[in-house]
């Protein structure tokens, strides 16, 4: 009776062996894959950026179809946005004798200058583009409903956010499309009675678009705005666990 | 004997079924994964064929015609050419913002959650507002664009004269000619003291309600209020008398369909539509477009 012999490692199996088995790697990832339930539900839950996942989920919002990544994508988008805006606040200086002269230059002498910058209009676009998209997918699954109401309410204001974050960023450019975008813009905001004038004047520090107004767009665009948008996100995810995961027909 | 009572939340998760579920890793973390990396080869290759639009460098002396606004604005900078700035301009997407964050409190029952559409009839309710919103639109903008009239005089040598100037832009309404307003009716006083309120910078002084100006107020504030809350209202009406709008659901999926469908026709008009002075054109003669390659 023939005995099935131990084979001796391939090459392959050596390699493998060396390059996920030795003490560097596993000081970063202390166990391999994750190949039963338990450690892939421990992975899930340990991992510092899994972890905003529950570790199962019920198996119809898998499905493309019902969610079609759409929140996941915006969050996707904004995450883009980080990394190809930190890239271009290396070149661009917002005062008004450089900013144009800073993305004319990123444009044609950085390397992937012109990729970068394209990139982060575009993916701009995308996230105002899925964040409705998404509003609008919450809305037709009837996912509002309670007990996810104030999540909604979270979701209201992360639109206006990425509206805003959208806009403080269009005038960076400095160039006339900008100019006269922000202007137009502005304005709608100052033909409110009463209060209008009073705030496009703190929009703007000044009755019209210059240098001050350049200098706020440019803080709330990279900071003040980025952070209040990460924070009702941080809500907005622990919100979602909160009310049980996803909505599902009771 | 004390009974305690405890104030119970309205509505709370409910249990899980366990062998309904699946595990986050793979299952999810793939399906995000995948879609991530989809977005990411999409950006790279639109980022590659198109161009990022950077025209001259800003000049407040020369100006961009036509001047406008980010494109997700272009809704706003529409409604602005047919009705009074504030209401277009504030007062419409305040409401509009704070209409959308009450949903949740308005329609409280948890009846089709979690599923695509509630009933068929919401699919028909759908379709049916998102295209009624979006073609009603079209035919308010062309009425008020005075082209309709244009086209009535160049098809069928039809033309209405002064009488029925109306029939081409709604402001015609504020001319004496027109509708015959009595001489007092643009300047009432209500106010025996000067009213100023915040203003400060050009122009300030009293503000410019110390007087109501009566058709001024009717034609730009009346008339476009009454289009957008009176046909909102008479959609849901009209459905809820064939029986597509039974439940509050039903009617905010009229209210949100027909909104998307109006928003949607804005943004195209404004963006595409819009020439120099605003007027209407086709978007082949329109010169800077944002996103079209070689015209950045
Ligand atoms: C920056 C903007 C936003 C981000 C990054 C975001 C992200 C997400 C993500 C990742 C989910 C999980 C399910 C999914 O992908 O669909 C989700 C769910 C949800 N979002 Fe958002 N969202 C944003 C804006 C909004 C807006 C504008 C609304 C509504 C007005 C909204 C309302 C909700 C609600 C109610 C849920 C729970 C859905 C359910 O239970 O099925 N979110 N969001």
């Amino acid at each position: 009776m023939a005995v099935e012999q131990p084979t001796q490692p391939t090459l392959g199996d050596q390699i493998y062996d060396k390059l996920f088995h030795n003490y560097v790697w596993r000081s970063i990832f202390r166990t391999g894959y994750p190949n039963t339930p338990r450690n892939q539900m421990l992975v899930v839950a340990t991992n510092v950026f899994l972890h905003l996942h529950p570790t199962r989920i019920h198996r119809t919002h898998v499905k493309i179809t019902h969610t079609y990544c759409l929140g996941g994508l915006t969050f996707f988008m904004f995450l883009g946005l980080t990394v190809t805006g930190i890239l271009l606040m290396f070149y661009y200086v917002p005062s008004v004798d450089r900013a144009y002269l800073d993305i004319q230059n990123i444009q044609t002498n950085v390397q992937f200058g012109q990729l970068m910058r394209n990139m982060h209009r575009w993916m701009a676009h995308a996230m105002v583009i899925l964040v409705f998209l998404h509003m609008l997918r919450v809305f037709y699954t009837g996912a509002y409903k309670p007990p996810r109401e104030f999540n909604w309410v979270v979701g209201v204001v992360l639109l206006v956010l990425t509206f805003l974050l959208s806009f403080t960023g269009y005038l960076l450019p400095w160039d006339q499309l900008a100019f006269w975008a922000i202007t137009v813009g502005t304005n709608i905001a100052g033909s409110a009675p009463v209060l209008g004038p009073k705030t496009r004047f703190w929009l703007l520090g000044g009755f019209e678009v210059g240098p001050d107004a350049l200098i706020r767009f440019y803080t709330l665009h990279v900071i003040g705005l980025p952070l209040l948008a990460a924070i009702f996100m941080a809500v907005h995810f622990w919100r979602i666990r909160r009310d049980g995961g996803l909505a599902r027909p009771l | 004997m004390a009974t305690v009572v405890v104030a119970r939340p309205a509505a709370r998760p409910t249990p899980r079924a366990r062998d309904e579920e699946v595990l986050v890793w793979p299952d999810l973390v793939f399906v995000e994964f995948i879609s991530a990396m989809l977005f990411t080869v999409l950006l790279f290759v639109l980022s590659y064929v198109m161009n990022a639009p950077l025209l001259d460098e800003a000049n407040a002396n020369v100006t961009n015609d036509p001047a406008k606004a980010p494109w997700y604005l272009l809704n706003l900078q529409e409604l602005l050419l047919h009705m009074n700035a504030a209401l277009a301009g504030i007062v419409v997407p305040t409401v509009w913002l704070i209409v959308l964050m009450v949903f949740p409190y308005f329609d409280r029952s948890t009846d089709g959650q979690g599923r695509w559409f509630a009933d068929v009839n919401s699919v028909k309710n759908t379709v049916v507002s998102f295209n009624v919103g979006m073609w009603g639109t079209l035919a308010l903008i062309i009425w008020n664009s005075g082209k309709a009239a244009l086209w009535a005089k160049d098809w069928f040598g039809f033309s209405g004269g002064s009488t029925l100037a109306f029939l081409e832009r709604s402001a015609a309404l504020k001319d004496p000619s027109v509708v015959p307003w009595p001489g007092w009716a643009d300047s009432i006083p209500y106010l025996w003291f000067n009213l100023k309120i915040l203003d400060e910078g050009p122009g300030a002084g009293v503000t410019t309600f110390q007087k109501i100006d009566l058709p001024t107020l009717l034609v730009d504030i009346g008339i476009p209020t009454g289009f957008m809350v009176g046909f909102s209202c008479l959609l849901i009406f009209f459905f809820w008398r064939i029986n597509w709008v039974h439940t509050r659901r039903d009617a905010l999926i009229t209210l949100m369909s027909g909104f998307v469908g109006v928003f949607l026709m804005l943004t195209v008009i404004g963006t595409a539509f819009r020439g120099p002075g605003q007027d209407l054109i086709w978007p082949w003669d329109l010169r800077t477009l944002e996103g079209i390659p070689g015209q950045e």
